[in-house]
Formats: structure tokens, sequence, C-alpha cells
């Protein structure tokens, strides 16, 4: 095991914090608890610290809605495997929430579709645009209310960056929001 | 009918519904994954009531939410049709939106509610 190699790559990348591993609802609440506090420690901006958080909730609770795979030993279980990471961009001089989860081919083209459509708002409309999914429930299933990328560009500073992987026949989505 | 009670948790609000005198609290943070599921028992305890009360008693609904995840602001949006149908019924309600000073997201979503909810009698109350 080499730690010095993971210090180097947290300091060049300015992670604050980061998690790679299975994805549960109390893991989502210890990790943007904890983060809210070392943010809050740092003497970081209260709003700032808000937005990171809402954030951060909204891209772990995405990487449970859209993981479609099976625990081995219970079929009925899923499971969500994912990467998130909280950190400083020192160029934009702005925190980051970066997440990274597998995704089946199906809802590739559905997410690039929803992305474009908040991308292409300005903040006022994007208020605006959030109500109205809530009012018509269009975009509603079972585990939320698939306005999750809406609530996150509404966070943030600048549109929402995304990308698709594909390593070992396996599809990844990569999703950068800037506080 | 019985009060409800429903202790926080780190992602839960505190519930605490009084029938005698008419205090609906929910109090705390909101980012449950099953929102819908969590929220189903509250829904069905104030729809309950909104049949069992007089209208001219006074009802209070004191929402005093730090956090809000995506989905518990559709669970919000959907509780206010709710209280709004009953208001229209001739329910006498008063909804207070609690939130401090410094939480802008808080007063901007409690904003969004008033111009949604054109008929409800919804006031912004600023923490102490």
């Amino acid at each position: 095991m080499n730690i010095s190699k993971i210090r180097t790559v947290m300091e060049e990348e300015g992670i604050v914090f980061s998690f790679s591993g299975m994805i549960s609802q109390a893991l989502t609440s210890f990790m943007v608890e904890t983060a809210k506090k070392q943010l809050e420690e740092r003497g970081e901006d209260g709003k700032i610290t808000r937005n990171i958080f809402l954030i951060a909730i909204e891209q772990l609770q995405n990487i449970m809605s859209y993981s479609k795979g099976r625990d081995t030993s219970n079929a009925n279980k899923y499971v969500s495997p994912g990467v998130m990471v909280i950190g400083i961009d020192r160029d934009k001089d702005k925190f980051y929430v970066l997440s990274s989860n597998e995704i089946v081919l199906e809802d590739k083209a559905k997410v690039i579709k929803k992305i474009d459509e908040i991308n292409a708002l300005e903040k006022d409309q994007l208020r605006k645009f959030l109500r109205e999914k809530l009012r018509s429930a269009e975009d509603k299933h079972d585990r939320g209310a698939g306005v999750g990328f809406i609530e996150m560009a509404k966070r943030s500073s600048e549109k929402l960056e995304y990308n698709f992987e594909e390593i070992d026949g396996k599809l990844y989505f990569h999703i950068l929001t800037y506080a | 009918m019985e009060n409800l009670k429903i202790e926080a948790t780190k992602y839960t609000p505190e519930i605490d519904f009084d029938v005698v005198n008419g205090a609906l609290n929910i109090t705390g943070k909101s980012y449950p994954e099953n929102t819908f599921e969590y929220y189903k028992p509250i829904v069905e305890w104030i729809k309950e009531y909104m049949t069992v009360i007089d209208n001219d008693r006074k009802i209070t609904v004191n929402l005093d939410l730090e956090y809000l995840n995506s989905s518990s602001l559709k669970a919000y949006f959907d509780l206010f049709d709710i209280l709004e149908a009953s208001h229209n019924n001739g329910k006498n309600i008063l909804i207070n939106w609690i939130f401090d000073e410094e939480n802008d997201i808080a007063e901007e979503t409690g904003e969004d509610f008033i111009e949604d909810f054109t008929s409800l009698n919804i006031k912004l109350v600023v923490k102490d």
C-alpha cells in the first residue's frame, strides 16, 4: 500500500473529503454532516457550505437512484457503488463536488437530455423550472422527485459538467459541480 | 384521533402534531432516501385531522426546516396542496415558515411557497 501516493493525489486535487465504496443513506448522512462540520471549522462561508451540503446530498442520492446493481447475497437489495469527492479547485478558487457511479446504457440518453435542458437555463429560470417539475411530478419515481440535477444546478455557481466513460465493459457517469 | 409524535433522526425532522391545540410542528432536517414512504403516515394524519376538526378551530402549521433535499421539497409541495384544499373547504389554517436569518435557501423556499400557494396564509418567520 502506498499511502504517500494517496496523500499526494489528495493534495494535488485539493481534496477535502472523499469516499469510494458502497453508498447508503446512513453513509450519505455521515459524509455530508462531516463535510459540513469540516467546512464550518475552516471558517468557510455559510452560504457556500449550505450549497455544498445540498449538492452532495443530491449527488449521493442520485448514485443510489441510478444504481441498478444487485447484491450477490440478496437479489432484492440494490447496491450502489460510487465515488464522491469534495475539494477545492485552486485555479477557480471554488469548492467542487464530484461523483462517479455505474449507470445502465438505457439511462444514458435520459440523463444527457435532462442535464442539457437544465444547463440551457439561467438561475432565475431554474427556480421556476424546479417548481413546475415539482407541480407536474412528471419525473417522479419511487425513490425521488426526479429533480436532483435541477437542485444541483440551483446550488451551483457554474453549469453542470458531466461525462460518460466506458471501463472494462462498464459504463460510468461522472458529474462535477462547483459551489 | 391521537396526537402524532415522531422523534427526529439525523436526516428526518421531529414531528409533533397536537389534536387539541391545533399546532402541527415539523422541526429539523429532511433528506431521507425513501422520502414518500417517510411522509406517508404524516400526510395521512393531516388528511384525517382535516376531516375531524371544526372549521372555526384555528390550525397553526409551524415548519422549521433547516435543509430539504429535492424529494422532500416535493413532499412539502404535496402537503401544501392538501392544506390549500382544506383551506378552500373552509379550514382556518396559518402556516409559519420558520428559518434562521442567514439561511437564505430556507427563506427562498418559503418565498416560493407563498408565490405558488396564493390562497394560503403563509408567514415567513425569522428565528430569534
